[in-house]
């Protein structure tokens, strides 16, 4: 169905390839997964498929790609539309109507498809994604998941043999995620499409797809089963770390085939949990915060401390106060009842500087802090804003990623680099309050555990932490204590153990395999294996 | 809300209808036109307003046209030439050259005057409110939608940037939010537009491969979902509003 000869790729005004001599064939109606590290090529890799690179990013493409046949190179991706669909990140900035059927029909428009065909279509596609119900709403007012299924359903009523999809579930809670992959999985068996998909959150798909596209650094690439590319792959999921770890020799990619292999181990290991905190004082507290916008009741009653030398979890479905629980903590909106302390004082009482002094927050996306013109201007400007020394940001950034070299603009960083530099900006000054909300988006592993460590040690330097988060793994693998909200309330807070075992649908995925043992993490599993041999 | 499950009107319906009243409030002049002409489109609007982000343009046109409303009054007690009356209190005066007859600051506030500057206050805040009452109950996409095919392709893209704009609106307060907490001091406008600029550009650069992927352009002819269709319903509603607006122009 897709063919790549010795394909690569060059961008313009760049001078290494994106892409480098890449070779394979996938056959039809198979669930592919591409993976490698963030900056890979991934992305490109799926926009070739269609034709938008070249075609629409500009760049030299030398080699032959060909999807069902036809030449990409030769064809513009709107003529391939009805044999390439193509779902993207974050689907709300690629939405052209306001409501759901025009948004379906839009591409059936532009080709001048009759009406009652139209109708018949749409139609089809509702039902497949199963939003027969939501014909006529308007497209912003859908949840994560919803607004992911208009996309597909978007790109399937054109009838395409492939659909490609890049990183579709990162915005999204475990539990829609889940529905998005299922969805996939049901498309490949009914339809015969062949799925292209990329993702950093292995354990997420890693159950679903058929075979493995693994992209490795200068024109390497493999091709092949689950199991067997991921045997040699540097990023693996936990599933495959643990059997790694506890060197079996089949690898399993799901919970079931591990469970199997790994009998023995969970009968014989003792019990082991891993130990609860310890945490010190308290530096925030809020206590029954009552907050609205409107006549929607963001936030009812909610009360929680943060304390120092402690990572606690934030946890929630898409829309279920997280955003507005950081701004409430972080002063930026004054709930309609209840209040902030830091400190004991009053949040609203803290003068806005004495504040950024005491608060570190990273946002969603990195980029909206950074607005000078290199590296070297962002941590001059921190030193000036922190009064610090001159330098020492620069210093602090360097010792975090010692390749930067700070004449770089911010924004030709990396994600992952751009992340350590604010990281370095928000950091360097040890505030004892850190804010991050949902940082590990298009993160691969690696940087994830960069981030885990760097979390880490200054929670061992006494910061309070609150990590808003719906990576799962992460929270396993960070957070001594995990809150979870749903509709503006307090469900679960408690110790990461206690909570995260509690739902089924928030489980990492080594305590699906270990249950009923009380492990979460390889380490916490490598960790009985000692208690066991001293 | 109630909604009406009533076949919705022709976006050129309720626009018509609008234009309509507005002409009827500006050719009359009359504050009690006007006020009507409000009520009128306040009924239309808690009837039939549309969800989403343009739904709540009614509400906005109303504050606009408040402010509005202040400062005319405002500059027509200070600023004005003299009108003859009751005098209900007095402004200090400033005096300005003599090249400059017949206008003046400040001086005595007479009752004509306040009268005056508040009913051309009301008329021009109606004329507002009533501009996004329009806009509340049919979007000027679903306006769009119904041009000739041969302008729809401009349509298209006119659509699309009118989503740019309110997305643009919630970037700026999360990205000055973001850098406020960065270092607590006011957040410069130059700062945000960095951020801001990178933002909507990759936007609009997805949009583009998003509209391109799904073949916009690809086709000459462009057909039509759902074409809404003119009813009997509609030339009703547009012909009582003709009539009102023909009436208080010639009455």
């Amino acid at each position: 169905m897709i063919k790549f000869s010795n394909v690569t790729l060059l961008y313009p005004q760049s001078t290494t390839t994106v892409i480098e001599n890449l070779t394979f064939e996938i056959a039809e109606g198979e669930m592919v997964l591409v993976m490698g590290h963030t900056g890979s090529g991934k992305s490109s890799l799926l926009r070739l498929i269609n034709g938008l690179v070249p075609h629409h990013t500009g760049g030299i493409l030398a080699g032959e790609i060909s999807v069902d046949g036809i030449s990409t190179r030769y064809v513009r991706p709107g003529a391939l539309s009805g044999i390439v669909g193509i779902v993207g990140q974050n689907p709300i900035n690629s939405f052209v109507a306001d409501t759901v059927e025009e948004e379906i029909a839009f591409g059936m428009e532009s080709l001048n498809f009759p009406p009652e065909l139209m109708r018949k279509r749409v139609e089809e596609a509702l039902d497949q994604v199963g939003l027969a119900q939501l014909r006529g709403r308007n497209i912003a007012t859908l949840s994560g998941g919803e607004q992911q299924r208009v996309a597909i359903a978007s790109a399937l009523v054109m009838h395409p043999k492939v659909l490609v999809l890049d990183e579709p579930t990162s915005a999204l809670d475990p539990i829609a995620a889940e529905e998005i992959l299922s969805l996939l999985q049901r498309l490949v068996h009914d339809l015969s499409v062949t799925v292209i998909i990329a993702e950093h959150r292995l354990e997420r798909v890693i159950g679903y797809v058929d075979r493995i596209l693994l992209i490795e650094g200068g024109g390497e690439s493999s091709l092949g089963l689950p199991e067997e590319v991921l045997r040699h792959s540097e990023l693996v999921p936990p599933l495959i770390k643990l059997s790694r770890a506890l060197n079996i020799s089949e690898l399993g990619t799901n919970t079931r085939e591990v469970r199997r292999a790994t009998d023995e181990i969970r009968k014989n290991l003792p019990g082991y949990e891993r130990p609860a905190s310890n945490p010190g004082d308290v530096t925030v507290e809020i206590s029954e915060v009552n907050h609205s916008y409107g006549n929607k009741e963001a936030l009812k009653g909610i009360s929680l401390s943060l304390s120092s030398g402690e990572i606690t979890a934030l946890m929630g479905r898409n829309g279920a106060g997280k955003s507005s629980l950081i701004k409430v903590i972080t002063g930026l909106i004054t709930p309609s009842h209840g209040v902030t302390l830091i400190n004991g004082r009053p949040i609203h009482e803290i003068e806005a500087l004495e504040r950024a002094h005491l608060i570190g927050y990273i946002p969603q996306d990195p980029g909206d802090i950074l607005y000078l013109q290199s590296v070297a201007e962002e941590c001059q400007r921190t030193d000036l804003d922190k009064n610090l020394k001159s330098g020492t940001t620069l210093a602090y950034l360097h010792k975090l990623l010692p390749t930067v070299s700070k004449e770089s603009h911010p924004r030709d960083l990396s994600e992952g680099e751009r992340l350590t530099l604010v990281l370095a900006i928000v950091l360097v000054a040890a505030p004892q309050v850190i804010i991050l909300d949902e940082p590990t988006r298009g993160l691969d592993y690696e940087a994830k555990e960069k981030l885990a460590h760097l979390l880490k040690d200054a929670a061992r330097r006494g910061a309070a932490i609150l990590v808003a988060t719906h990576d799962v793994e992460l929270v396993a693998e960070l957070a001594d204590r995990t809150i979870f909200i749903a509709e503006g309330e307090k469900v679960a807070d408690g110790t990461t153990l206690d909570v995260l075992l509690a739902s089924p649908a928030f489980a990492p995925q080594v305590s699906k395999v270990m249950s009923p043992r009380r492990w979460l993490t390889v380490s916490d599993v490598l960790a009985a294996q000692e208690v066991d041999q001293k | 809300m109630p909604k009406l499950n009533r076949p919705s009107l022709h976006p050129i319906t309720m626009w018509g209808f609008f234009i309509a009243l507005a002409c009827a409030v500006i050719a009359t002049g009359s504050v009690f036109v006007a006020l009507g002409a409000v009520g009128v489109a306040a009924l239309l609007v808690y009837l039939r307003r549309e969800d989403g982000p343009w739904g709540s343009s009614f509400k906005w046109s109303l504050i606009a046209g408040l402010y509005l409303l202040v400062i005319r009054l405002v500059t027509g007690i200070l600023i004005g030439v003299p009108r003859p009356g009751t005098t209900i209190f007095t402004v200090p005066r400033v005096e300005l050259p003599s090249w400059l007859p017949g206008i003046r600051i400040g001086g005595a506030v007479t009752w004509e005057r306040l009268s005056s500057s508040l009913s051309e206050g009301l008329i021009i805040a109606s004329v507002i409110a009533l501009f996004g009452a329009a806009n509340s109950v049919t979007s000027p996409r679903k306006l769009l939608r119904t041009l000739p095919t041969s302008l729809y392709q401009v349509g298209v893209a006119l659509t699309i940037a009118t989503t740019v704009l309110p997305q643009l609106v919630s970037s700026i307060s999360r990205i000055r939010s973001a850098q406020f907490l960065r270092h607590g001091k006011k957040v410069r406008i130059s700062s945000i537009a960095l951020p801001l600029l990178e933002e909507s550009l990759s936007r609009a650069i997805h949009l583009a491969q998003s509209m391109e992927s799904r073949g916009y352009g690809t086709s000459k002819m462009r057909s039509r979902y759902r074409p809404i269709p003119f009813r009997g319903i509609d030339s009703l509603y547009l012909s009582a509003g003709t009539t009102l607006a023909l009436l208080a122009v010639f009455a």
